[in-house]
Parts: structure tokens; C-alpha cells; sequence
């Protein structure tokens, strides 16, 4: 038989069982499309907390204070003896390739005005911080470009405290209290909404010497820099350790760039989508059994046919072909089904989450795809076997 | 038909296909297996992680510093505040009623050596009651002595990991180590014990809390650790805690008090979420499981045309048709779940004996629902071919036109 003739043979044979056809496929494409929608879930949440990550800009490295545990976290931030300080941060700043420094602690302080209190979260930060941070005003100045060991009481307010605090009355100018200290409302930063899971606009920015003075605490908690665009992370790492390690004498320190924090992210989540995936699998699974019920069937109802085909001189590695390509095609064209329902899916998702971007893994598609024609190979085997060895005369006799 | 005499029919249908309805029986079970295996590891993350809080009894209240207006953010994240939690704050919460005991704690990261060996480790400061609102047990030696708060004593308690790293197989009670600056005598050892509250307590020194205020310079306490007596009481002390902190703090409300059952219950919520949504994706299974009975059913119903023809020449109405034909695949979505049932019990014994430590359970509730889907499952996806069935015209399907 010619190729040609093989494949209009088999899918001459599906067409005649067309409503059995269809529900085969089926079976295999909700399998798919679970598989689909699953691991695009994974996808996109992973890059929904990528662009959290990735707000304040890119090219970012992290300082913090003792030796950070598996967790990321270093107990060192709470307290400890070797500090990173402000001169630490100022120490920084010439290095080649630093385009700005800015210390950070944080800490919950009252902020006062005209009769009305509010608890907020207080962030002492350097002037540098805004371009650290890409942040923007919508109105007044950032920090003055102070000494940061002796910064002038100005404070910038997130919208959401401004609201709280002012009304609808200007700000800017205004005297208020935060934390029992005097400051001058210097500026209103523009509405940022939620960082992974703290709102950022029921904020006060104040000048880190004067936040470390509230908190009564001698060491910073980070110390954040962002780094020139056509610097490498690795060796910005090295430059900025080399530099504190002198100053400290050991390395009592963490440096860690964005890259390094978005690359654990990603292992992980990758992990995660995968693991999903291989859960959506366990459907597939099911439709694979599917493709098997049905060509055994199929078998059994035309042993006449094979019989026939065999006495007319078919080898029986043709016989096999023919059942073997038949279950295949089923897989296959249950697979793109799947694909299709399963990127339709993930669009209704994203339509009725928008925050959820719409990520189909094109690696898992071709998995996907890859993997219902391998199940309709494999379940299509044993069938296929058993029509193979089927005794000509038996089976026509049968009829 | 007598009921007795339709199941028969029905039993003897699916008997004469045998691998048919072996391979159908199959796509059902694996689908109420996966349900059931996987709901099992989910309940037991959940129970595994309860355990691990609930080491630390839930009549346990913790006071952190600092509170934000809105909630924004997870408490944990806040440890600074313009009025710290201080010494006296702890010395006056002893004074409240039904309290059993009340710890200080101070935490920081701090330089532990023993002659050339050095490692920077957490350091905790705190007194004699932690031992029992953290439910610390020693390996040897003894807990930090009752001292007054203020009082500050070179000793030293090490977590095990940690004194094995400094002392190896030596015993290190009696022996000095420096933290910073400073000598302390070590008089015991925890025993080993896993995470608790995210902190690992066997790499960790613990001091009294008047010395690591001197060694890290700060009046400020990390966390005050209530325990009240008896579970019952705990919201009652939350009120009068809140109280007596806020007067001491000049009427201000700058400190949050939380609950070991409010972060239980928050775990509890993650994890039943996780576990219904993972027996949701294993429950897709059993709607693939479902097209492929009615593919098998309508299979058969094509195929057993002239039966069809014969019972209803006999007098058989449309409605029973329709009875036997949806009588049969409820018994095979039966057969599946029972199969599946099995198959899964299988699986969660083989994992439970695979990790011992990890606790394994199916709920309730996924066994019925598994074996219950797979059933609805046999019985909506044989509607349709019943009722093909049940639609026959015998004239037509006994001539076979």
C-alpha cells in the first residue's frame, strides 16, 4: 500500500465512526486542555510576580546585613553587632558603575496632623531613593539632596496617607508630626498601588538618619543600588562586596542582585507549573485508556475486514500500520483539540482576571501535542498487535 | 422485569465484553484514585504543618511592635516603632490575670566563637519562662536560670546543631564561648527540634534577655510571647493585654497582638483551598472518564440494535430500555469506583509506609466525593445513549435498517 492510500484508508475509517471519532478525541483533548490551562496558570502567575519584582526597574542589588539563611531572610536585620550604616551607604556611592544608593528601614510610626493621627508605614530612605526606585511625584520635590548623616526634617507622603491626612486640602508646605518629630511635607508621590501584598501609598518617606533616630536603631536594613545599564550583575556583586569587606573587615554581608532573586524565583515556579502540568497529565492518562477501550473495539468489530485484508495478501506489519496510525490520528487530532480548548480557556481566564496575563507555554504546547500522539501510539500497540496476529481463516470464518 | 432480573441483564452485558468494561472500569478508577491519593497529600501537608504550630499550643499570644492603620502587609514584616516593647511592658503583663507565663525576647544575628572556630549565629534573648511558651526541651544541661529581668548572667544555652559545630563530640557544658564581645559559660543544650514560628531552634544561642540588650545596645524587644492558662481565656487576656499595653504606651494602640489560632486558622484556610483545588484537577480525570462510558455505552448500543429490537418486540417499554441501558453504566462507573477506591486506599497505604513521619489521611468527604462523582459520572454521560436505546424502532432494528 502507498502511503497516500494508508492515510486515506485510516482516516476513511475514523470518518465512518464519526460520532465514536469524535468522543475518543474528546476524551484526549480535555486531558490536553486541562494540561494547557494549567501549566499556563503557572506561567502567568510566574510572570505576574516577575513584573512585581521587576517594577522598581532591573537593574537593582540588594545589601543587607549579616548572612542571609535559605530562606532569603537574615536575622541580622532585626539586630546585630556589625551593622551596615550610613557612611557604609555614602562609601558606596563613587564606586564605577553605581548610578544611585539608597539606604532603607522600616518601621510603623504615627503620623500627626491638625488633630488627625494615623498609624502608616514609615520608610527612611536617602534622596537617591526615587531614582533607585523609578518612583514618581505628582506633586512637590523629592528629598533634598542632603548629607545623609544630617538630612533636613522633609517628608514625602504616599497618596493614600495624603488622602487620609489632608483631605483634599494642599499638602505641600505643611508642617506635620511623624513619630513625635517635626517634618515639612516636601512632596506627594504618585499612587503605586500594592507591592506583594503591602500598600506602598499608605506610606511616609522620611530621611534615613532621621528614621534610624525614631526607631532608635544604629543599623540600616538594606541598603538598595541601582547599577549603570551596561554594567554585568556579577561583577557590580563582587565590586560593592570587595568595597564593604574592606570597610568591615569581614564579610559580615549579603549582596544580592535582582538577577540572583528573580532566577530562584523562576526555579521555583517552574517547579510549580510543572508539577501542575504533570497533575493535568493524570487526564490524559484517563483519555489514553480511552484510545485504548475504543481500538480494541474496533478490532474485535472488524476482524471480517482484517481477515479479508490479510487473505488478499496483506503483511501483517501493514495490518499493524493501519491500526496504529488510525489510534495515532486520534491522539493527534484530540491533542490540537485539547490546545485549542485549552487556549480558549486561558483567554476566558485572562478576560475575567485581567491581572493574570495571558502566558501559554509554547514548550508545553509542543509537550502537550508531543505527548497525546504518544499515548495514542502506545495505547493504539496492543490493539494493533492483536489485529496483526490475527489468523486469516479464523477471522473470515467468524463472519 | 423484577429489579433482580434487570441487574442480572445488565451484569450479563457487561460480562460478555469482559475487556470492554475492564478498560472502562479502568479510565473510571484511575481518575477516584488520583482524587483520593492526592487529597490524602494534601490533608497531610495541612496536618503535617498544624502540627509543627500547634507544637506550640495554641494558648499561645504574641506581641509585636508597631501596628498599621489598615492592616497593609503581613504583621511579621513590622519590627520598629517609635515606643518599643520593653522589659516593663513584659514585667506588667505578669501581672495580668490568667496569664501563665510571659517571655521577652530579643533576637538579633550575632558572632559565636570557641578558639578559632567561629560562626555568626541567631542569638536570643529572653529568660527562664521560654522554655515553656516555646515548649523547649534540653538535651543536657540546664535551661537559663529565674533571674530578674534586668539582670544580666554570662551563660548561655546552644541549640545542638550549633554546639556541634563549635564543640564537635565534646561536651561544651561548663566550656566558654564568645558572642561579640563577650564571655559566656555554656550550662545546656537543646534537644533537637524542628522550625517553630520560622525560626530553626538548633542553630540558635539563647542568653538572658538583660545581656543581649547590653550585647546589641537596644532597650527594644522583638516580641513579648503570652501564655494564657487554658484556651478558653485567650481572648479575654487579648483584651485586657491590649489594655494595659495601650495605657503604658500614653493611650496609643502602636503594638499588634496576634493569636496562634489566627495564624493557624490562616494556614488552615491556604492549605483546604490547595487540597480542593488539587482534587478538582484530579476530578477532571473522571469527566474524561465519563465521555469515555458514553462513547463505550453508545458503542454498545449500536451494536446491540437487534436485542433492543427483541425485548421491545416482547413488550418491553421505551422506559425500561432506557432503566437497563442507564443501569448498566451506573455499574460500570460502581465498578470504577470501587476499583479506584481500592486503588487509591493502595496507593496512600504504600506512600504512608514509604514516609512514616508524614501524616497521610483522605478526608471523609473525598472519598464520597470521588466514588459519588464517578457514579454521577456513569449516570449523566449514559443518558444520552439509554435514551438513543429507549428510541429505537424495533421494526427498524430487528431488520437491521
Amino acid at each position: 500500500m502507498r502511503t497516500s492510500d494508508l492515510v486515506r484508508f485510516t482516516f476513511g475509517t475514523l470518518a465512518a465512526e464519526r460520532q465514536r471519532s469524535a468522543l475518543t478525541m474528546l476524551a484526549i483533548a480535555v486531558g490536553i486542555a486541562a494540561v494547557v490551562v494549567l501549566t499556563g496558570l503557572g506561567a502567568g502567575l510566574q510572570r505576574y510576580l516577575v513584573s512585581q519584582f521587576t517594577q522598581f526597574g532591573t537593574h537593582l542589588i540588594a545589601i543587607v546585613p549579616g548572612k542571609a539563611n535559605t530562606t532569603g531572610f537574615s536575622i541580622s536585620v532585626i539586630d546585630t553587632q556589625r551593622p551596615l550604616t550610613l557612611t557604609d551607604t555614602q562609601s558606596l556611592l563613587d564606586l564605577p558603575g553605581v548610578a544611585a544608593v539608597t539606604p532603607v528601614v522600616s518601621g510603623s510610626l504615627t503620623a500627626e496632623y491638625a488633630g488627625k493621627s494615623r498609624r502608616t508605614l514609615a520608610l527612611g530612605i536617602g534622596p537617591q531613593a526615587p531614582k533607585v526606585w523609578s518612583m514618581e511625584l505628582a506633586q512637590g520635590q523629592f528629598l533634598p539632596e542632603d548629607d545623609l548623616t544630617a538630612p533636613r526634617p522633609v517628608v514625602l507622603l504616599g497618596s493614600e496617607l495624603t488622602r487620609a491626612l489632608f483631605g483634599a486640602s494642599n499638602p505641600l508646605g505643611e508642617k506635620i508630626r511623624i513619630g513625635g518629630m517635626g517634618f515639612r511635607v516636601g512632596g506627594v508621590l504618585k499612587s503605586k498601588g500594592q507591592m506583594l501584598g503591602i500598600d506602598i501609598d499608605d506610606a511616609a518617606y522620611l530621611p534615613a538618619a532621621l528614621a534610624l533616630q525614631l526607631f532608635n536603631r544604629d543599623g540600616l536594613m538594606e541598603i538598595d543600588i541601582l547599577y549603570d545599564q551596561h554594567e554585568h550583575a556579577d561583577t557590580m556583586v563582587k565590586r560593592l562586596s570587595r568595597r564593604l569587606s574592606e570597610r568591615h573587615g569581614s564579610e559580615d554581608f549579603t549582596v544580592q542582585s535582582q538577577d540572583q532573586m528573580l532566577a530562584s524565583l523562576n526555579s521555583v515556579l517552574n517547579i510549580l507549573t510543572f508539577a501542575v502540568g504533570a497533575l493535568g497529565g493524570i487526564a490524559l492518562l484517563t483519555g489514553g485508556v480511552g484510545i485504548l477501550t475504543i481500538m480494541s473495539i474496533a478490532v474485535a468489530e472488524r476482524r471480517g475486514e482484517i481477515g479479508l485484508l490479510t487473505a488478499l495478501g496483506a503483511p501483517s506489519g501493514l495490518v499493524m500500520r493501519l491500526f496504529l496510525g488510525e489510534a495515532a490520528i486520534l491522539g493527534a487530532l484530540g491533542g490540537m483539540l485539547g490546545v485549542a480548548l485549552g487556549l480558549a480557556g486561558l483567554g476566558a481566564l485572562h478576560l475575567a482576571i485581567p491581572a493574570l496575563p495571558f502566558a501559554p507555554r509554547l514548550d508545553y504546547l509542543l509537550i502537550a501535542e508531543a505527548l497525546a500522539l504518544l499515548i495514542g501510539l502506545m495505547a493504539g500497540a496492543w490493539p494493533a498487535a492483536r489485529a496483526a496476529q490475527l489468523d486469516p481463516i479464523e477471522a473470515l470464518r467468524s463472519e | 422485569m423484577i429489579p433482580r432480573d434487570r441487574l442480572g441483564f445488565a451484569w450479563t452485558a457487561l460480562t460478555a465484553s469482559r475487556l470492554r468494561s475492564a478498560l472502562v472500569t479502568l479510565a473510571a478508577a484511575i481518575g477516584v484514585a488520583a482524587v483520593i491519593l492526592l487529597t490524602a497529600l494534601g490533608e497531610g501537608a495541612r496536618l503535617y504543618i498544624m502540627g509543627e504550630f500547634s507544637q506550640l499550643g495554641s494558648d499561645l499570644l504574641i506581641v509585636l511592635p508597631g501596628k498599621n492603620e489598615k492592616g497593609g502587609g503581613p504583621p511579621g514584616m513590622i519590627f520598629e516603632s517609635e515606643r518599643d516593647l520593653t522589659l516593663e511592658d513584659t514585667a506588667a503583663l505578669r501581672r495580668l490575670p490568667h496569664v501563665n507565663a510571659v517571655s521577652p525576647l530579643s533576637v538579633g544575628a550575632i558572632q559565636v566563637s570557641v578558639g578559632a572556630r567561629a560562626r555568626e549565629a541567631p542569638l536570643l534573648g529572653s529568660d527562664a519562662t521560654l522554655m515553656q511558651t516555646r515548649k523547649l526541651k534540653m538535651a543536657r544541661g540546664e535551661f537559663l536560670p529565674a533571674l530578674d529581668l534586668h539582670q544580666a548572667q554570662a551563660v548561655a544555652v546552644l541549640g545542638p546543631t550549633l554546639a556541634r559545630e563549635l564543640f564537635g563530640t565534646a561536651s561544651p557544658l561548663g566550656e566558654w564561648v564568645r558572642l561579640g564581645d563577650r564571655r559566656f559559660r555554656v550550662i545546656g543544650v537543646l534537644a533537637e527540634q524542628g522550625t517553630s514560628l520560622g525560626q530553626n531552634m538548633n542553630e540558635v544561642a539563647i542568653i538572658p534577655v538583660a545581656s543581649a540588650q547590653a550585647l546589641f545596645n537596644n532597650p527594644a524587644l522583638f516580641r513579648i510571647l503570652i501564655e494564657v492558662d487554658g484556651r478558653a481565656r485567650v481572648e479575654s487576656v487579648t483584651r485586657s493585654a491590649t489594655r494595659l499595653l495601650t495605657e503604658r504606651h500614653q493611650g496609643e494602640e502602636d503594638f499588634t497582638l496576634i493569636t496562634q489560632d489566627a495564624v493557624l486558622s490562616t494556614f488552615d484556610a491556604i492549605f483546604g483551598v490547595l487540597t480542593l483545588s488539587v482534587a478538582g484537577i484530579a476530578a477532571i480525570s473522571l469527566l474524561v472518564a465519563g465521555i469515555i462510558i458514553m462513547n463505550v455505552m453508545l458503542v454498545s448500543v449500536s451494536q446491540r440494535r437487534s436485542e433492543i429490537g427483541l425485548l421491545m418486540a416482547l413488550g418491553a417499554s421505551p422506559a425500561l430500555v432506557l432503566r437497563l441501558f442507564l443501569l448498566e453504566s451506573l455499574l460500570l462507573g460502581l465498578l470504577g469506583a470501587l476499583a479506584g477506591l481500592a486503588l487509591g486506599r493502595l496507593g496512600v497505604l504504600g506512600l504512608a509506609s514509604a514516609y512514616p513521619g508524614f501524616p497521610l489521611t483522605t478526608p471523609a468527604w473525598a472519598y464520597l466525593a470521588a466514588a459519588g462523582t464517578a457514579l454521577g459520572a456513569g449516570m449523566l454521560f449514559g443518558w444520552l445513549p439509554a435514551r438513543r436505546a429507549a428510541r429505537l424502532d424495533p421494526v427498524r432494528a430487528l431488520t437491521g435498517r
